[in-house]
């Protein structure tokens, strides 16, 4: 088990730069995800990591090695690839073996290595199939195993649950968090979910364009969104925004209505008066009419989830969406009220999108 | 569920049915099936199964054009003559022995060509075309080109040799050195061949197994044997089968490099059944060497068929 940084860590293809001097610091037995939309370099950057992809410029340590000029074998890290790479050829017990026979350890050291593994992921019936015999879920389970057989300092993830259907890869969501929590080795997990981020994860990164957007505990990035694409890309529903202005304490929307700012809000926003802004508002954070400050919009959707109801309804020249209770089914075109609580809205600097305060 | 109506529908259809021509415009899924199968296996029938029958047959006769007498059943005669004839056996021996060599020469060549293709240049048709114009060039054409090649006086592989400090070889008045310039042109018309076929299969790997085996600590030459051989034995069993086949009838090379020659140690059977149906006109004993080909042909298919099986 072992630490891993990066350091102004660079990746580019010609003038192309995808990885943008990344800096982190992952702490022992820590679990990190990188999540991020399509082509955020964080991909590249776990890739960089085991060895598959040279690195442009910066510095990686695992522990307290220097491992850039490292060949993948030489970095004691073990990974589980997207479309899981077994070896279609050798059994399930051949493929868990072939990386401790590689590195010539004894028979007798490789069964009862492969024994426990294998009682640990469930997988002792399907020692002796061949991946082709193994459903996706059985594949996904023997290429975690064959990663946990290795014992390496880092285990990395490369969007791993994203061949499976969407049951399937609750179970082994929780399968991974479980077998975290066994071994305790340091994990660092790519993916491209929100979901799989914020249940996993000890520490996420959100990385956007090759840089670093955020770097906090699932509660700080949800609860404390950086930026308008931390606050959009985190949690589901999406977080509504709406422009506004900073107006006599309190923030109005283009469309008229007002939310006064809460206290903390007020004390960081004092000398921005007149200064446009975006507005963030999650689904769950608007409360009924009465609890907290009203606003006034009309319904335009109404999508019921059976444990709660999505409203989708405008508000000045915005559409925002709010989560109720499920017992609250207002219909099309009627006039909605609802409250939100002014400590729950996050405020963004309209041309930065960077958090003013929430 | 069919209702009542529906019911009474079909029943009034099957009635009327047995006409031929309702029978034709509605036919059962058999009578559908062997229609469809009709033309296929018609056409079939016309350009193979007659000619083969009729080359059996005729492996049963005397008909030799040049004796002016008319075609009669001679029994076994073609085959029992073959059995004594020492040319048939020696000809047999060098198209077994051709086989023997270039199936393997070219299977590794052409295996060395598809690795070197399959590497990642940053162009790739001229080495995709460099594979493809062995290939492409008619046997007949490689074998002339080849016969100068090695030329006593005036061939490359001779000016070679004498300048790298070895004497020129007469190629063509030794059997063996004539043999070994036959193999070496079949290798070298062959082994792209074999190449297309295995860069077929090496490209169907998947990266990501190279990237496991390299996080797994694998070196190349572990990746070779452990990944890439193993995944490629399906298309090298297919490489194989085509190879042997044509191998088992070779006859453009040797016959445009050597004319079976010095006397006929370079001459194969595919070249026997040429001059006896040929030169000599005699079409029994040629279709009785033909019908011998023809089973060591299916014979080897028979056999890789069944290695294929045999790995499931």
């Amino acid at each position: 088990m072992s630490s891993v940084s990066f350091r102004k860590l660079e990746k580019s293809y010609g003038s192309l730069r995808i990885v943008k001097g990344i800096d982190l610091e992952i702490a022992d037995r820590e679990f990190v995800v990188l999540v991020g939309p399509s082509g955020c370099g964080k991909s590249t950057t776990l890739r960089m990591l085991a060895g598959l992809e040279s690195i442009s410029d910066g510095e990686i340590r695992i522990g307290e090695r220097v491992v850039n000029k490292l060949p993948p074998r030489e970095r004691d890290i073990a990974m589980v690839f997207q479309d899981y790479a077994l070896y279609p050829h050798k059994t399930v017990y051949e493929n868990m073996a072939f990386s401790l026979k590689v590195r010539g350890i004894s028979s007798a050291e490789i069964k009862p290595r492969i024994a426990q593994a294998a009682e640990m992921l469930g997988i002792t019936p399907l020692l002796d199939r061949k991946p082709s015999q193994l459903s996706g879920g059985q594949r996904q389970r023997v290429a975690m195993g064959r990663a946990i057989v290795r014992r390496p300092q880092v285990f990395l993830f490369d969007e791993p649950l994203s061949n499976l259907d969407a049951k399937l890869r609750g179970q082994v969501r929780t399968e991974i968090k479980r077998l975290h929590q066994a071994i305790g080795t340091t994990i660092i997990y790519v993916t491209h979910d929100q979901v799989e981020a914020m249940t996993l994860a000890d520490r996420i990164v959100i990385l956007k364009g090759g840089e670093i957007e955020q770097v906090g505990t699932p509660d700080e990035v949800y609860n404390s969104p950086a930026s308008v694409f931390v606050g959009g890309f985190i949690g589901s529903p999406a977080m509504n925004f709406a422009k506004g202005t900073i107006r006599g304490g309190q923030v109005t929307f283009d469309g008229g209505a007002g939310i006064p700012l809460h206290d903390h809000s007020a004390g960081k926003v004092g000398g921005l008066e007149g200064r446009d802004v975006v507005v963030g508002i999650r689904p769950e954070h608007f409360v009924p009419a009465g609890e907290g400050h009203a606003l006034s919009g009309q319904v335009q959707v109404v999508e019921p989830l059976g444990s709660d109801t999505l409203i989708h309804f405008a508000l000045g020249q915005s559409t925002l969406t709010a989560r109720v209770a499920p017992e609250m089914r207002p219909s099309p075109g009627e006039a909605l009220s609802i409250g939100v609580d002014p400590s729950r809205v996050h405020l963004f600097d309209a041309a930065t999108e960077r958090a003013i305060a929430r | 569920m069919a209702t009542a109506s529906e019911t009474t529908l079909v029943t009034t259809r099957n009635e009327s049915g047995t006409k031929w021509w309702t029978r034709f415009l509605d036919p059962s899924e058999g009578t559908l099936a062997a229609l469809l199968l009709l033309p296929t296996a018609l056409l079939l029938t016309l350009i193979i199964v007659y000619p083969v029958c009729r080359l059996i047959w005729t492996s049963f006769q005397n008909l030799s054009l040049t004796s002016g007498l008319p075609a009669s059943f001679a029994g076994l005669e073609n085959y029992s003559l073959m059995l004594d004839d020492p040319v048939f056996w020696e000809t047999t021996w060098n198209t077994v022995l051709i086989t023997l060599i270039t199936v393997p020469g070219a299977l590794l060549v052409g295996l060395a060509l598809a690795l070197m293709a399959n590497l990642p240049f940053n162009v790739k048709w001229p080495v995709r075309l460099s594979l493809l114009i062995p290939w492409a060039l008619p046997l007949s054409f490689a074998g002339l080109i080849f016969a100068w090649f090695f030329h006593s006086e005036y061939g490359v592989v001779n000016d070679v040799l004498r300048r790298i400090g070895f004497e020129g070889v007469i190629w063509f008045n030794s059997a063996n050195w004539a043999f070994a310039a036959i193999c070496l042109t079949i290798i070298w018309k062959t082994s792209s061949f074999m190449a297309l076929i295995i860069l077929a299969g090496l490209q169907t790997i998947p990266r990501s197994l190279y990237e496991a085996a390299d996080v797994d600590g694998a070196g190349r030459l572990r990746q070779f044997f452990e990944i890439t051989l193993p995944l490629l034995k399906p298309a090298i069993v297919v490489a194989l089968i085509f190879r042997t086949i044509t191998a088992l009838q070779t006859f453009d090379i040797p016959f445009t490099m050597t004319r079976g020659g010095p006397g006929t140690s370079t001459a194969t059977l595919a070249m026997y059944i040429h001059q006896n149906t040929v030169d000599f006109l005699d079409l029994g004993y040629g279709s009785a060497l033909a019908v011998v080909m023809f089973v060591l042909s299916m014979g080897v298919t028979a056999v890789y068929l069944r290695m294929i099986r045999a790995r499931g």
